[in-house]
């Protein structure tokens, strides 16, 4: 009797039973993240979940036609740190305004109930929130559920991690081809710099980073050699802050500055109205009004840490955008770097058509110049 | 006599203590990255004009308002420490006691990260006059609360306390809720900085401390008086509760404007009047400029050990002056015989 009856329970439930069955059919992807981690993601990832906005600056050029079909949520710190660019992309994308996003710094936590909420397959999470994540035990969380987590770094350690980053990025979405071709794109681009430094091994002039200029109302913060200051040494200057600043961000001592007497002061900044709207800020970004940058750039020669220096006899002032240092586009800066530095060595590269060319070939948004300026015009 | 002795002895100690002070400026503006020998740095001073621009440039704007600055700084945070502790007649009470600094912090904050000006003033001075005017805010406004509810001394203590939590909360939001950038600068502010030094700020203060020392010098008996107890000093004849509001408020201007300049530079406050009382005692006509030298002297060294530490980079002085002076004030706390408090 019972085993009768336990022959009708299994038929009727045999229907219902198959999908269960049948499901994980799709092969699922193991890579290593930028953590070293081996992770096996399910196949096909059709929603992800952004650790930070900014990864939209790879995600765009994997899945052009739509960067944001796949983005379920993500961290607002684009629409805050790159509002010029946000502003570009919703312009052609208007549904993105509606994907629900979260706050935090780069070092801090996702919100995990939205994340799981609209159920991703796969979460990216920058390095720098690892130890938090850790902390939290957010990728047991996310991985009971089924969400797979997977470390990714732009920023952190850009030579090691970035073309392993969008490699994976490409597997994990299923865009191999586009991945490869960026990852091309970029080496090409870095090798044009290092390997004619690297022929000619020109001396690298000495460079004073102004960072965040406009932020600070005393004089000479910069960076140590992480961050623009590595920058500025792979693109063939020498960083007068290198030895000076123990972690990555510091203030130098005018006078300091003075002895060191740079040749070119390179000042970082951006479009700093909603913050410091007293502050002497450069608005370089993009689509920059080239005569606003032009005169707030003239400020910075008559600063009192400049006063005699070789760089301020030759007027060798530039600006560049501040948010560089968090872009996988790090390398057109880095271009751009080496043609200031070495304008004969570099005399053919042009930063501003690789940077054209990079939107062209990979990004669905237009590109508009502003980025970068020198005083008294010209690059 | 006993009494001349005494006073002999103190007046000896002034001196001791402005020597100090002079030869701490003096290897302020010596010292610095320009490697600048002591024959150069006289020339520069007495006749700017003979030297190389350069030259020039380091010493008059970059060396001395720092020095100048510190000594000024130094004397205002530990004359109001040093009244603050006479009239709540606590040990452990400091010009932020009321919360003063917290304030300013958060009102250089509110500028820093989201660009709000209390008063739309413009370009250089946004940052300092916000912080400056939320300092006043709570100074009056304990003020106020006091002045309703009667001046008990736990009243406003209890008052700056909360005050404090209250403003440290505020501060935390902003920079919960600024930027990545804006976060650095906020907290760069609050470690204090003598890198903002400059000839004008350098003058507002001094010229702050010529105001209000005379004020106080001529109260310095009934100031004197109030340290034994608010019975006996009303026994004197001493109006306690208006004396102690119109020295609040004195004490909350003489630390606000200082605050609102450099950030918030702590323990000077706290530490340079007791160096004063441990080396002269409690009568005001001693203590007061003995205050005054005390912490001049600590900031300026603290000025001049961050540039040895740290040659070429900007330590904040904050961190500077706990590491000078709290060795310097442990080993006067044990050797001294006397209980000074």
């Amino acid at each position: 009797m019972i085993r009768i009856l336990a022959r009708l329970w299994l038929a009727v439930m045999l229907p219902w039973l198959q999908p269960t069955l049948a499901a994980g059919a799709a092969e699922p992807i193991t890579v290593t993240d930028a953590a070293g981690r081996q992770v096996e993601v399910q196949q096909p990832v059709e929603r992800v979940i952004l650790g930070e906005g900014r990864q939209l600056y790879i995600l765009a050029a994997l899945d052009r036609e739509n960067p944001f079909a796949r983005i379920a949520g993500w961290r607002n710190d684009l629409k805050e740190a790159d509002p010029e660019t946000w502003h570009a992309y919703l312009e052609k994308f208007p549904g993105a305004a509606a994907i629900p996003s979260f706050s935090g710094l780069e070092q801090s936590l996702i919100d995990i109930e939205t994340a799981v909420a609209q159920k991703p397959q796969l979460v990216f999470l920058n390095l720098e929130t690892k130890r938090a994540t850790e902390e939290a035990r957010y990728v047991e969380t996310l991985a009971a559920l089924g969400i797979a987590t997977v470390y990714v770094d732009f920023r952190h350690d850009p030579e090691r991690n970035t073309e392993a980053t969008i490699r994976n990025m490409g597997r994990l979405l299923g865009r191999e081809e586009r991945a490869e071709a960026l990852i091309a794109f970029r080496a090409e681009e870095i090798q044009r710099v290092t390997d004619r430094l690297a022929a000619a091994k020109p001396a690298p002039p000495r460079v004073f980073i102004d960072r965040a200029a406009g932020f600070y109302e005393d004089c000479c913060h910069s960076f140590g050699s992480g961050n623009f200051g590595a920058l500025v040494e792979q693109a063939g200057g020498m960083n007068i802050a290198k030895g000076l600043i123990p972690g990555t961000f510091g203030q130098i001592n005018p006078e300091q500055v003075l002895v060191a007497d740079p040749d070119q002061v390179i000042v970082t900044s951006g479009d700093w109205r909603a913050y410091s709207p007293a502050g002497k800020w450069v608005p370089v970004g993009p689509g920059a009004d080239q005569g606003a940058v032009q005169d707030r750039l003239a400020y910075y020669p008559t600063r009192p840490a400049y006063s005699g220096t070789n760089a301020q006899k030759a007027g060798a002032f530039h600006a560049i955008w501040h948010q560089f240092y968090n872009s996988p586009y790090q390398f057109i800066a880095m271009q751009q770097l080496a043609k200031w530095f070495h304008p004969q060595l570099f005399a053919d590269l042009d930063p501003d058509e690789t940077f054209r060319q990079l939107h062209r070939r990979f990004l669905p948004i237009d590109y508009r110049p502003g980025y970068f300026a020198t005083l008294g015009g010209g690059n | 006599m006993a009494y001349r002795r005494v006073t002999r002895r103190r007046l000896f100690i002034l001196a001791g203590l402005a020597l100090a002070l002079v030869f701490s400026m003096a290897l302020d503006v010596s010292v610095g990255p320009a490697g600048l020998t002591l024959p150069e740095v006289v020339r520069a001073i007495v006749m700017p004009a003979s030297v190389p621009d350069q030259m020039a440039v380091v010493l008059w704007q970059i060396r001395m308002p720092v020095a100048a600055m510190a000594v000024v700084v130094g004397a205002a945070l530990s004359v109001a420490g040093a009244q603050m502790q006479t009239i709540l007649n606590n040990p452990l009470a400091s010009p932020f006691t009321l919360g003063i600094s917290a304030a300013a912090s958060f009102g250089a904050a509110l500028v820093l990260a989201f660009g709000v000006a209390i008063v739309p003033v413009a370009l250089d001075y946004v940052v300092p006059l916000n912080a400056f005017i939320m300092a006043m805010l709570a100074s009056l406004l304990i003020h106020g609360l006091t002045m309703r509810r009667g001046v008990s001394v736990q009243t406003v203590v209890l008052l700056g306390i909360a005050l404090v939590f209250s403003f440290n909360a505020a501060l935390a939001l902003v920079q919960y809720l600024a930027s990545a950038e804006a976060l650095a600068a906020v907290i760069f502010w609050t470690m204090g900085s003598l890198g903002k030094a400059s000839w004008p700020k350098v003058a507002l203060v001094c010229a702050l401390l010529v105001l209000i020392l005379p004020i106080f010098a001529r109260r310095a008996w009934a100031l004197t008086a109030m340290r034994l107890g608010d019975d006996r000093a009303a026994s004197f004849g001493i109006n306690v509760a208006r004396l102690r509001l119109e020295t609040l408020l004195l004490v909350s201007l003489l630390a606000a404007i200082p605050v609102a300049f450099v950030g918030t530079i702590g323990f000077v406050g706290l530490v340079g009047p007791h160096i004063a009382r441990l080396l002269i005692g409690e009568d005001q006509r001693f203590f007061l400029p003995a205050s005054a030298l005390s912490g001049a002297l600590l900031l300026s060294a603290s000025s001049v050990a961050g540039k040895m530490l740290l040659p070429g980079a900007i330590l904040p002085i904050g961190i500077v002056t706990s590491l000078v002076g709290i060795p310097f004030f442990f080993s006067l706390i044990l050797s001294n015989a006397k209980r000074p408090w």
